[in-house]
């Protein structure tokens, strides 16, 4: 919102400097920046009298001109333009001067001839696109003043208004918390307009048929004005404020808006059927033209103005088209009503149509006081600037009178809240600077009458704000000796969040954060076969969906980094994901997870060795390798890859047959046009089962004093036998000693093998916590070992 | 044989010797028969006793420049053959060492840990909410009923006409609070979500840590005091923070906090657009119509709530200029953290 400094300056006395004031009302809760605003030309544009023109040696349309700017010797200056002559004002750009970024003037020659400076048309100035001839200025404006001090720009207050503060949305508004944070007194001019001609009453009437939304309409009726251009005052403001000036009645109408904050609206009274104002919610189907040339559907809620046929505007919103004011307009009507905020907003926000009056009627505007005010300062401005005769009376149709609330705070509660010990008499200064008139005061509280423009203060919570925000929001101190109660219960979550990340850094992975709206496609396209959760007004089609898997959004990851030739892409996420769930309150189930996925080798390139690529084996590495840290055990695998086309191989992550993640790797062909160099393999888990499955304290187990002794075994099986059945085998046969089972090596196509048999060997580590164990006992073993293999799963020894 | 002559004589041979030595230990070996405790030079010393008393002292000095000639000689000795082993057996130490991956964890839950390691310090506790959330939660419960104003300041993602995305984290307020007694002392991080269209200034999506803290007299300048130890602890020992006065329908009084740009301490500088000060957020006493929603009272009890965002300060932070560079997962940005 614009706040014009010359235009505050009619309510209330600025003499401090404006950045403190502009500091003053920030810290209060109105945002305030300086800006300047209107035509303003680049520094260095001074007026020169043009003293001789004589004509360019070399050429025909150039004249050699001898400007005085004021300084002790004239200037020479070629000019081009064919309307220069002796003794005319103009904008002289003298040297040094940028008038664009790129062009600044500079001493130079043209044909021969010097030229220190430019005199300067109107575009070359950025005021118009005029170039038919250098500008030419009033005489009396002086040589050698900046041309800025001529023009109308103005200084302007950006005021960024919070939704709880109608009040402040006009000059005066605004005075009043200057005035209030200054200690100056607050001066609203009068509002008297002279009445002349009958009695309104005898000539137009109001019927309110929709009184809980519009408690009060007011109308004066002006007769005989004359429609012009307003005068300069009124534009410059106009201007200023960044409107642009219509006529003067449209004008004037917009100029006590922003000075009152309370809008109002202009009729032509002779196109109001039947010469009345009825007030009415609209009929079903009905539609009506607004004035921004829209046929708009109305429905049962929006309020109507209407006369006695049709409606005439969108109440609190906007005109309509056919009864503004126009060039042949002779008596208005002016309107100045107050609508339900509730009301208007639905309106606005069913239309779609957001205005300076809708945005003030849906925080509140002030039924009692401002709403007649306004109505008679406008009156009083049509009759200035545009003539005419004001009926005698108001209509005023207030069924309901709304009254002021009258609100106590107790001192020992502004205490309590604020920590500050202000005095009552403070108190009562800071509300009266406000408008609110002192009803009782004592030791203990102070009980006010809030005007009905401040529709934010209903509470004793609400006065003691305004009473912290004029005396100062910092001059609280914060309490250095903090004292508090703690709380008894200590999230265990996020310290385990971090352990898991911990353990994601150390393989090698780099935490990702995706967007969790992703397309439906995508969604539907989930791991867990999740039904996903799909928005009602999304950003696009690419983002309707909340993800129901980490997977998916990795994989998007994963393109991106493709696409700009990234190597080794190892990946990881923590987040939420998103499943449709009725159960639940919010009509949806979040699951904390964790996703990974790779694309790369096991190590970068290296002299010592060659990289391999990580594979399905690499990832369930890190699974197991997860589960020890956190000291979980019975996990299983189940072979799923066949329930899904994309997988080469995918699995289940199980614990006592609940699946708690997903492990697998991508079919090679599904990125072929990603021209990818490793598979791409992935892991999901959940995060909120592995929180709950993890061992709280991990306990120490014995450590052996003695030494351990390693055993290998080679057979030959059938390629169809898993290695985990063998090594259960072997564990179930191993003795107490058997401490660890290592498959060390796999050979499918040896020369020895049949094409149905493969080779596998095991490493086996036996150790004893008591004493050394000796060879032949270990033989012993592994003698069972072998039989129970041999015995069992027709293993061969190799 | 005089001394002086003996001397010249083991002079000769060492210098012989020398010449036929190839290796360390061939030059290990000539010190040790040479300078050592039953070596050549230390026999001449011996004989020293036998000399008369007028030449002792000149047969002292040969000796003594004796040994330090063979001391120096061998160690040049030693220095050129140590140097020739060491070209034979050369390896290139300057060879990279083994290519291990650095894991890297994103920047922004690195913000979101060290901020909440801080409150954790300042006696809060962790508590988290939906991120699908209720109407009720989301908005009304925080004082902003149907047809407020205020519910314009948050564009919000509908899932349908009673649930959205939470566009705030402060819904996790009145979902503890309707689970707690009071005293309560939490801050509750994660997603939210706002429907902005995407820019380089704007995401669909940031990051938000709330903080609540309701007891029996909690003030205004406990808040003060809590935020200005926690943006000492956070920005460094010299930040300094201001209010000004705000408006959240779920906390009165209500401000922006600015901290002193921590780039330029307060003097201006691109970071803080040349105002010496950075929004971080946001924060007030909580609104008694809150407390009443969750059926505390606010006779009772008072509290102050804040909210902060960590997108933004995180880019100020590491001074990027496009948001969206967060949420591409390019790994050429996640590894430089």
């Amino acid at each position: 919102m614009k706040i014009v400094l010359d235009w505050l300056k009619d309510y209330v006395d600025i003499d401090r400097p404006l950045e403190e004031i502009c500091d003053l009302l920030t810290e209060a809760g109105l945002e305030c920046q300086i800006i300047k605003s209107g035509p303003a030309v680049p520094e260095g544009i001074v007026i020169g009298e043009i003293l001789s023109v004589q004509p360019h040696p070399d050429a025909d349309k150039l004249s050699v001109c001898l400007v005085n700017v004021g300084l002790d010797e004239s200037l020479q200056i070629v000019c081009g333009a064919p309307n220069v002559a002796q003794g005319q004002k103009v904008p002289v750009a003298t040297v040094g001067t940028a008038l664009t970024p790129e062009f600044t003037i500079k001493k130079a020659k043209l044909r021969g001839v010097a030229s220190n400076g430019m005199i300067c048309a109107e575009d070359e100035l950025g005021l118009s696109d005029d170039h038919s001839g250098i500008m030419i200025l009033d005489p009396s404006y002086e040589i050698g003043k900046d041309l800025n001090s001529y023009l109308n720009s103005q200084i302007v207050l950006d005021i960024d208004l919070t939704a709880n503060r109608p009040d402040c949305m006009s000059h005066i508004g605004v005075a009043r918390e200057v005035a209030a944070l200054t200690g100056k007194t607050l001066h609203i001019p009068e509002a008297r307009p002279k009445e002349k001609g009958p009695e309104i009453h005898s000539m137009t009437n109001v019927n309110i048929l929709a009184p809980d939304g519009c408690p009060r309409y007011t109308a004066r009726l002006i007769k005989n004005v004359k429609i012009g251009p307003s005068p300069k005052w009124l534009k410059d403001r106009i201007e200023a404020i960044g409107l642009r000036p219509v006529n003067n009645v449209v004008d004037a109408s917009n100029y006590v808006l922003h000075e009152t904050g309370h809008p109002l609206h202009t009729f032509d009274f002779d196109e109001l059927a039947g010469q009345k104002i009825v007030v009415r919610y609209a009929g079903e189907k009905e539609t009506f033209e607004t004035l921004d040339h829209k046929v708009r559907d109305l429905s049962k809620d929006i309020l109507l103005i209407c006369d006695a046929e049709k409606p005439v505007a969108l109440a609190g919103i906007m005109g309509g088209l056919h009864s503004e004011i126009s060039d042949n307009t002779v008596n208005v009507l002016i309107e100045s009503a107050y609508f339900n905020p509730v009301t208007i907003r639905k309106g606005s926000k069913q239309q779609f149509l957001s205005t300076d009056s809708s945005k003030r009627f849906e925080r509140g505007c002030d039924p009692n006081v401002n709403i007649v005010y306004a109505q008679n300062r406008l009156a009083e401005l049509i009759l200035d600037v545009a003539g005419g005769e004001l009926a005698k009376g108001m209509i005023d149709v207030y069924p309901n009178v709304i009254k002021p609330l009258k609100v106590t705070m107790r001192f020992a509660h502004l205490k309590r809240i604020t920590a500050l010990d202000i005095s009552p008499q403070i108190c009562k200064k800071i509300f009266e600077d406000l408008q609110m008139e002192v009803l009782s005061m004592s030791d203990s509280a102070i009980t006010v009458s809030v005007p009905t423009f401040r529709p934010d203060l209903e509470r004793e919570i609400d006065l003691i704000e305004e009473v912290l925000r004029i005396y100062g929001l910092n001059k609280v101190k914060g309490n250095s000796h903090l004292e508090f109660s703690i709380s008894e219960s200590f999230d265990e979550l996020n310290p385990f969040l971090n352990r898991m990340r911990e353990l994601m850094m150390g393989h090698g992975f780099h935490e990702a954060i995706s967007n969790s709206l992703i397309s439906g496609d995508m969604a539907h396209n989930n791991l867990w076969g999740y039904e996903p959760v799909s928005l009602m007004n999304p950003l696009s089609g690419e983002m309707d969906h909340l993800r129901s898997d980490l997977i998916q959004p990795l994989i998007h990851n994963l393109k991106i980094n493709a696409a700009r030739k990234r190597r080794q892409i190892r990946l990881f996420e923590m987040g939420r994901i998103m499943a449709k769930d009725l159960s639940q309150d919010t009509h949806a189930r979040e699951y904390l997870n964790l996703g990974l996925l790779t694309c790369s080798d096991l190590w970068d390139l290296h002299w010592t060795s060659a990289p391999v690529p990580a594979d399905f084996f690499y990832v369930k590495g890190i699974l197991y390798n997860i589960l020890d840290h956190l000291g979980i055990k019975g996990v299983t695998l189940k072979d799923i890859t066949a329930e899904n086309d994309s997988y080469e191989i995918l699995m289940n992550i199980l614990t006592d047959k609940k699946v708690i993640g997903k492990i697998g790797e991508f079919k090679p062909a599904l990125f072929e046009k990603l021209q990818l160099e490793y598979p791409v393999v992935i892991m999901e888990i959940n995060l909120d089962s592995l929180f709950v499955l993890k061992k709280p304290v991990i306990k120490y187990e014995q450590v052996s004093q003695f030494p351990s002794v390693m055993r290998d075994i080679s057979i030959i099986v059938d390629k169809t036998m898993n290695s985990e059945t063998l090594m259960k085998e072997i564990y179930l046969n191993g003795s107490k000693f058997l401490k660890d089972v290592v498959v060390y090596d796999q050979y499918l196509d040896d020369d020895k093998l049949t094409q149905e048999k493969k080779a596998l060997s095991f490493r086996l580590q036996f150790q004893s916590v008591e004493r050394t164990l000796k060879d032949q006992e270990i033989d012993r073993i592994m003698e069972k070992i072998f039989n129970s293999l041999i015995r069992k799963y027709g293993a061969q020894f190799r | 044989m005089t001394l002086f002559k003996e001397i010249n004589n083991v002079r000769d041979q060492f210098n012989a010797d020398l010449e036929r030595i190839s290796d360390l230990k061939n030059c290990e070996e000539l010190k040790n028969r040479y300078l050592g405790r039953k070596g050549f030079v230390s026999k001449l010393f011996s004989g020293i006793g036998s000399v008369n008393p007028e030449e002792r002292k000149d047969v002292g000095s040969a000796l003594n420049s004796l040994k330090e000639e063979l001391q120096n000689k061998i160690l040049s000795a030693m220095n050129n053959l140590s140097g020739k082993t060491e070209q034979s057996r050369y390896r290139d130490y300057t060879l990279p060492g083994f290519p291990l991956f650095k894991g890297t964890r994103h920047p922004l839950t690195q913000a979101i840990d060290e901020m909440l390691s801080i409150f954790s310090r300042l006696g809060f506790d962790i508590a988290y909410g939906p991120e699908i959330e209720t109407d009720w939660f989301n908005f009304s419960s925080l004082n902003l009923p149907e047809n407020h104003p205020a519910r314009d300041m948050q564009d919000t993602f509908y899932v349908d006409d009673k649930i959205m995305l939470r566009t705030h984290t402060s819904p996790v307020q009145t979902r503890y609070m309707t689970q707690h007694k009071p005293p309560v002392r939490i801050v509750a991080p994660g997603r939210v979500y706002r429907n902005e269209a995407i820019s380089s200034r704007s995401y669909c999506m940031f990051h938000q840590i709330e903080g609540l803290y309701v007891d029996k007299n909690v003030s205004f300048a406990d808040l003060r005091g809590t935020l200005e130890l926690f943006c000492k602890m956070y920005f460094g020992p010299n930040a300094r923070i201001k209010f000004r006065t705000s408006f959240f329908p779920f906390t009165e009084p209500s401000a922006e906090v600015d901290v002193s740009c921590f780039l330029c301490s307060g003097k201006g500088c691109r970071v803080c657009k040349y105002t010496g000060w950075l929004e971080i957020m946001g924060c007030g006493m909580v609104d008694p119509n809150v407390f009443k929603a969750v059926g505390y009272d606010p006779e009772e009890v008072t509290g102050y709530a804040f909210g902060l965002g960590v997108d933004r300060s995180v880019m100020q932070k590491l001074d990027i200029h496009d948001i969206r560079i967060l949420f591409d997962n390019d790994i050429d940005f996640l590894e430089q953290f």
